[in-house]
C-alpha cells in the first residue's frame, strides 16, 4: 500500500491503522516496536512558486533584478523593488535572495543564524586546562584574558547564559600570570643575591 | 524574571555512546513558535529549526541498546565484585569494589531510565534523529509538551479524519506522481540547467 511514512529501520510503508495509536506497535516489515504520531501538516499541499508577472506598461516598477518582470513589494532589507519570484518571505517579513544571504552571514536575521563559537567557554577552557600542565600557562593565560576580553560582548550561546564563564576565564588567568610574575621575580631577586 | 526565549524540552545527551569521552552533544528547547536542536562540540554550536506548523510526524523507533548496556555494566560490575571479594590485597580489594559500585550505579541508572529508542522528526523536506530523545519514557514526555504547541500551529487531527485523509493523500499522489509526503515533483528537461519543479 502506498504511505505517506515508513519505517524507520526498513522503511517499509506503515499503514494508517499503525499511527496515532499512543503505544508501540510492530512494524510490518521488520517488526521494530514503533510508535507514530502525525499531525495535519502530513497531508498539507505545496502551492507551487509563483513566476514574476511581466511589464506590461513601461512606467511600471520593475523587479531589481529582472527588470522585465512587475515589482509586487520592497525587500525589507535593501528597499529593492522585487517581482513574485525574488520575494522571499520568512516569518512574514520579505527579503530579497542577497539580503538574506547575507544576513544570515552576518547574523542580522536571527531566525537564519544556524551557528555561534562559545567563546566564553574556549577562553575557560584555555584557562583551566592547561593548569594541569602549568607551564602552558605562560603562553594560554595571556590567549585566555584576550579572548575573554576581545569577545566580551560577543553573542554567547542563543539560549540564556550569563557571564560567569568569562569572568572565571579572566580570573584564573590572571592569577596564573600574577603567579608567573610573582616567580620571575623571585628568580630574579634570588639570582641578584647569589650573583 | 525576564521572559526567556526558550525553555529547555531535554538536557544535553551525547551524539556517540561513548558519551563520558565525546563533547559532541544535543538538546532540545521550545521556542515561541519553533522546536530547536542544539549541537554543540562545546566551543560552537550549531542551531535547527522545526516550526511547530511544518513537523509532519514524531516517529520513536524502540531499541535494544539499553539492554546490551545493562547486561554488560552488569558483567563489569559482577566481574570487579569478585575480584574484590577474592582478590585478598586490602588495595586490590579497595580499587576493584569502587570500579564495581561505578558499574553498578551505572547499570541502576540505565534500568531506572527505561527502554531506549531513536526518535525521528520528520517535515516536508527532511527526516531529523533527535538525539537526545533517546529514551521512550522522556521521548513520551517531550511529546506531551509538543503536542499542544504543534495543535496550536496546525490544528489537531481527529483519529477518525486519518482514514479518509489517507485515503485523500493516496488518491492524489497517485494522480500526481508525487513523492511521498507530499514533496513536489522535478522535471529535467535540459540535462545541463538543475531540475524544475513541476506543481
Amino acid at each position: 500500500m502506498d504511505s505517506p511514512l515508513q519505517c524507520p529501520k526498513c522503511k517499509a510503508a506503515l499503514a494508517e491503522t499503525l499511527l496515532n495509536r499512543g503505544e508501540l506497535v510492530p512494524c510490518p516489515g521488520c517488526a521494530a516496536p514503533l510508535q507514530i504520531e502525525i499531525f495535519p501538516a502530513l497531508f498539507r499541499r505545496f502551492t507551487p512558486g509563483q513566476d514574476g508577472e511581466r511589464l506590461v506598461v513601461e512606467d511600471e516598477a520593475s523587479c531589481f533584478y529582472h527588470p522585465e518582470k512587475k515589482a509586487v513589494l520592497p525587500c525589507e532589507g535593501c528597499g529593492r523593488f522585487l517581482c513574485a519570484l525574488c520575494d522571499c518571505e520568512l516569518q512574514g517579513q520579505h527579503f530579497c535572495p542577497a539580503c538574506l544571504e547575507s544576513g544570515k552571514k552576518k547574523g542580522r536575521i536571527r531566525k537564519l543564524e544556524d551557528e555561534r563559537y562559545l567563546y566564553d567557554n574556549i577562553a575557560l577552557s584555555l584557562a583551566v586546562y592547561p593548569t594541569l600542565v602549568f607551564y602552558f600557562t605562560l603562553i594560554t593565560a595571556p590567549m585566555a584574558l584576550y579572548i575573554a576580553i576581545r569577545y566580551w560582548n560577543a553573542p554567547r550561546s542563543i539560549v540564556h547564559r550569563t557571564k560567569l564563564r568569562l569572568i572565571s576565564a579572566i580570573a584564573i588567568a590572571s592569577l596564573q600570570l600574577a603567579g608567573w610574575a610573582v616567580g620571575f621575580y623571585l628568580l630574579a631577586t634570588n639570582a641578584k643575591f647569589h650573583g | 524574571m525576564a521572559d526567556r526565549e526558550y525553555h529547555r524540552l531535554t538536557r544535553s545527551r551525547s551524539r556517540s555512546i561513548f558519551g563520558i569521552i565525546s563533547t559532541s552533544r544535543s538538546s532540545l528547547w521550545l521556542g515561541k513558535d519553533h522546536l530547536l536542536c542544539i549541537d554543540t562540540t562545546g566551543y560552537n554550536e550549531n542551531y535547527k529549526r522545526f516550526y511547530y506548523r511544518d513537523i509532519q510526524a514524531l516517529t520513536f523507533r524502540k531499541t535494544d541498546g539499553w539492554i546490551v548496556m545493562a547486561g554488560v555494566f552488569a558483567l563489569l560490575a559482577g566481574g570487579f565484585g569478585l575480584i574484590a571479594v577474592f582478590g585478598g590485597d586490602p588495595i586490590v580489594a579497595w580499587v576493584f569494589g569502587i570500579l564495581a559500585g561505578i558499574c553498578a550505579l551505572v547499570l541502576i541508572l540505565n534500568l531506572a531510565a527505561g527502554p531506549g529508542c531513536k526518535c525521528f522528526l520528520r517535515t516536508a523536506v527532511q527526516t531529523e534523529e533527535l538525539i537526545s530523545l533517546n529514551r521512550l519514557r522522556r521521548a513520551r514526555k517531550a511529546l506531551e509538551r509538543l503536542r499542544p504547541l504543534i495543535a496550536e500551529a496546525q490544528g489537531v487531527l481527529a483519529a477518525e479524519e486519518i482514514p479518509a485523509r489517507m485515503r485523500a493523500w493516496t488518491g492524489s499522489s497517485a494522480l500526481e506522481g508525487q513523492s511521498p509526503g507530499g514533496a513536489p515533483g522535478f522535471e529535467v528537461d535540459d540535462p545541463n540547467a538543475p531540475p524544475r519543479m513541476v506543481s
